[in-house]
C-alpha cells in the first residue's frame, strides 16, 4: 500500500470527517449551552429587578397613600371646622343685625313716638309665640297642663332651640310658656353664655 | 293674573284622566302647566299664588333654579345603578342628614309611607332584640303616618276601612295630647310610639309639649324608640330643619320626605345612635331609593334650608301670617308653627268651600278637615306674598259672609 493509496484511504476520511463533525457539533452544543445559561441569567437578573422596582414602587405607593389619607382626613376636619365656623359667623351676624334692628327701631320709635302712622291691618314682624295656638276644639280631652316640673325638658327644649338658630329671648318666651319658668337667665346663661 | 295658554287644556285632560287613571283622586279643577317660585300657571294660562306646594313638597318654591340645576347635571352624567353599588350624592346626602339631625345612619326611599315603613320594621326588630315577642306600636288618634300597610296601620282614621282589611296587627292609638293615656298605653310590648310632633293631614295640630315629654318618658322607661314623622314638619317648615328641635324632647328615628326633594321624589329614614345599627344586609331594601338624581336634588334643598337667616324669617312670617289672620273676620284661630298654618273657621264656614273660591280667586289652600284651612306656602316667601293672601281670604270670607 504506497503513502499516497494510505492518504486517500476512504475509511479514514471519512473517520476524520466524522470527528471533525462531532466536534463541531459539540462545540456548538456547548456554545448554545452558554448561550442559554447567559440567558437564564440575564432572565433571572431582569426578575430580580423587576421585583425589587414593584417592591421599591409597592413601599413607595404604600407610603403616599398613608399621606394622601392622613391629607383626606386633615381636609375633612378642616371643611368641617370651617363650616362650623360659617354657621356660627350667620348665627352671630342674625344676632348682631336684630340686635342692631331692634336698638335702631327704639331710637326710632322714642323720636317718631307721637307721629308714627301704621296700618292696623299689617302688623310687625315677630316670632312664633304658643299663647297663640289656641286649644283646638275638637272633642279632645282636657288640654294638656304645661310640664311644670321638667328641668331637663326645659334645658334640651332650650339647647335645640339654641342650636336651630333662636334667639334669646324667642327661647326664654318658649321656657316660660311651656315650663312656666320665670326667671330663665340661669338656664339661658349655661347655654348662651351670660347676657353681653 | 292671565298669561299664554299651554298645552292641551283642562277638558281634554279630564277626558284622558276619565279614561285611563284609576279613581283614586278628587280632584280640584284646574289642570297646572307651569311654576316658579310661589307662583303656578294653569293651561289657560292664568296665574296662581300658591300657598300649598303640593302638600309642603316644593318647599324652596317651584322650579328653584339650584334644583333644577343640580338635576340636571345629574342626570346627564348618571342617573341610576341601584343600591347594588355606591354613589356619592347618597353618601353625601346621607352625611348632611346625620350630621343635621340625630347623628346616625340613613335609609332612603322614595317617599315618605316608605320611609315610615323603614321606622317600623326597626322598631320591630329593637323590640325583638329585647325579648319581645309581639312587638306594639303606639300613635295618637288622627296622626296620618301613609297609605301602605305598615303606615296605613298606624293611621287609625284610615285603618278601619274594612274593605282594605285586614290592616297590619300591633298598633294601637291614644287620643291626641291625652298624656295619661299615652303613659298607659305604653308597656313592656311596646316597640316604638311614632308620632307627628304636628299633625298635618288632621289639620295642622301641634302635640303638646307635655304630652312629648310623656312619649319620651314612657319610652326611655320600656325601651322603646320615639319615632317622629317629620314628613310634613321636617326641611325648614316649622322653622327650624327640624320641628323637634322646637320641642322638649329628641327622637330616636325620625322619618322625611315630600320637601327633602324640592319636588323630586325622594324619602329619608334617619336614626339616632341608639337605632343606627338595627337593620343588617338582607332586612331592609330597594331598587331605586337613594338615587343618584334623588339624591343630588335633596342635597341641593338641604343647602338652601339648612340657613339660620331662612330659618329665622319662616319663624317670623308665619307669626306675621298668623297675626293677619287673626284679624279677618270669620277667623277663629290659627294653629301650627312657622309656615305650616291651620286656620280655624268660625262655625257655619265650609272650609271646602272657602278653598274652592279661592282656587278661583288665584289662591291655592287646602282644606283638611271642615272648619280648617291648610297654609303651607314656599319658605321663600316674602311679606307681599303674605298680604295678598292673606287679601284673597278676607275677599272669599267676606263672600261666603255676604251668600
Amino acid at each position: 500500500m504506497s503513502r499516497r493509496g494510505r492518504r486517500d484511504d476512504p475509511a479514514k476520511k471519512t473517520l476524520r470527517t466524522d470527528t471533525a463533525e462531532r466536534l463541531e457539533a459539540i462545540v456548538e452544543a456547548a456554545e448554545r449551552a452558554a448561550e442559554s445559561v447567559i440567558d437564564d441569567a440575564e432572565t433571572q437578573a431582569r426578575r430580580y429587578l423587576a421585583q425589587a422596582r414593584a417592591e421599591a414602587e409597592r413601599q413607595a405607593g404604600d407610603r403616599v397613600a398613608e399621606f394622601s389619607q392622613l391629607i383626606d382626613t386633615l381636609l375633612g376636619q378642616a371643611i368641617a371646622l370651617q363650616r362650623d365656623a360659617e354657621r356660627l359667623q350667620v348665627t352671630l351676624e342674625v344676632a348682631k343685625d336684630r340686635f342692631l334692628d331692634e336698638r335702631e327701631e327704639g331710637e326710632q320709635k322714642e323720636a317718631e313716638l307721637p307721629s308714627i302712622e301704621r296700618p292696623a291691618a299689617a302688623p310687625r314682624l315677630r316670632a312664633v309665640d304658643e299663647p297663640e295656638i289656641r286649644p283646638e276644639p275638637v272633642a279632645d280631652p282636657e288640654p294638656a297642663p304645661a310640664p311644670r316640673s321638667d328641668p331637663a325638658g326645659a334645658r334640651l327644649l332650650a339647647t335645640q332651640l339654641a342650636v336651630s338658630g333662636s334667639s334669646r329671648e324667642e327661647i326664654a318666651e318658649r321656657l316660660r310658656i311651656g315650663f312656666e319658668i320665670e326667671d330663665t337667665d340661669a338656664i339661658l346663661d349655661a347655654i348662651l353664655g351670660p347676657e353681653g | 293674573m292671565t298669561d299664554v295658554a299651554e298645552g292641551i287644556g283642562l277638558e281634554q285632560t279630564q277626558a284622558l284622566e276619565e279614561r285611563y287613571l284609576m279613581r283614586t283622586y278628587k280632584r280640584a279643577p284646574v289642570d297646572f302647566v307651569r311654576g316658579e317660585g310661589a307662583l303656578l300657571w294653569d293651561a289657560e294660562g292664568k296665574r296662581y299664588l300658591d300657598f300649598l306646594t303640593g302638600i309642603s313638597v316644593c318647599s324652596v318654591g317651584h322650579c328653584h333654579p339650584d334644583v333644577v340645576k343640580a338635576v340636571r347635571e345629574q342626570s346627564h352624567r348618571l342617573m341610576h345603578v341601584s343600591n347594588l353599588f355606591y354613589t356619592e350624592p347618597m353618601a353625601r346626602l346621607a352625611e348632611q342628614l346625620s350630621d343635621s339631625s340625630l347623628g346616625g345612619r340613613v335609609f332612603f326611599t322614595n317617599s315618605g309611607t316608605e320611609a315610615n315603613e323603614c321606622a317600623i320594621k326597626i322598631a320591630r326588630k329593637h323590640a325583638h332584640g329585647r325579648g319581645v315577642a309581639a312587638p306594639e306600636i303606639v300613635s295618637f288618634e288622627s296622626d296620618f303616618h301613609g297609605r301602605t300597610y305598615g303606615a296605613l296601620s298606624a293611621t287609625p282614621g284610615l285603618a278601619t276601612n274594612e274593605a282594605l282589611g285586614p290592616m297590619l296587627p300591633g298598633f294601637r292609638s291614644v287620643p291626641r295630647n291625652d298624656a295619661a293615656s299615652l303613659r298607659e298605653a305604653v308597656g313592656e310590648n311596646t316597640a316604638a310610639v311614632l308620632i307627628e310632633p304636628i299633625q298635618g293631614e288632621a289639620g295642622v295640630f301641634p302635640i303638646s309639649e307635655e304630652a312629648l315629654l310623656a312619649a319620651r318618658q314612657a319610652c326611655d322607661g320600656v325601651g322603646a324608640l320615639l319615632i317622629f314623622d317629620e314628613i310634613q314638619t321636617g326641611v325648614g317648615r316649622t322653622g327650624s330643619l327640624w320641628a323637634y328641635e322646637q320641642t322638649p324632647v329628641r327622637p330616636d328615628v325620625l322619618t322625611s320626605a315630600k320637601a327633602l326633594g324640592g319636588g323630586f321624589p325622594i324619602g329619608a329614614c334617619i336614626t339616632g345612635p341608639a337605632a343606627a345599627d338595627v337593620l343588617e344586609p338582607g332586612d331592609h331594601g330597594s331598587t331605586f331609593a337613594a338615587g343618584p338624581v334623588a339624591t343630588a336634588a335633596a342635597t341641593a334643598v338641604l343647602a338652601l334650608v339648612d340657613d339660620p337667616v331662612l330659618l329665622r324669617h319662616v319663624r317670623e312670617l308665619g307669626a306675621y301670617l298668623c297675626e293677619r289672620l287673626r284679624e279677618l273676620d270669620g277667623v277663629r284661630e290659627t294653629r301650627g308653627r312657622g309656615l305650616m298654618v291651620g286656620v280655624g273657621l268660625e262655625d257655619g264656614i265650609d272650609s271646602a268651600a272657602i278653598g274652592a273660591d279661592l282656587l278661583e280667586r288665584g289662591l291655592v289652600v287646602n282644606a283638611p278637615r271642615p272648619d280648617t284651612l291648610r297654609l303651607l306656602p314656599p319658605l321663600v316667601i316674602d311679606s307681599d306674598h303674605v298680604d295678598q293672601a292673606v287679601g284673597l281670604i278676607s275677599e272669599s270670607l267676606l263672600g261666603f259672609a255676604q251668600r
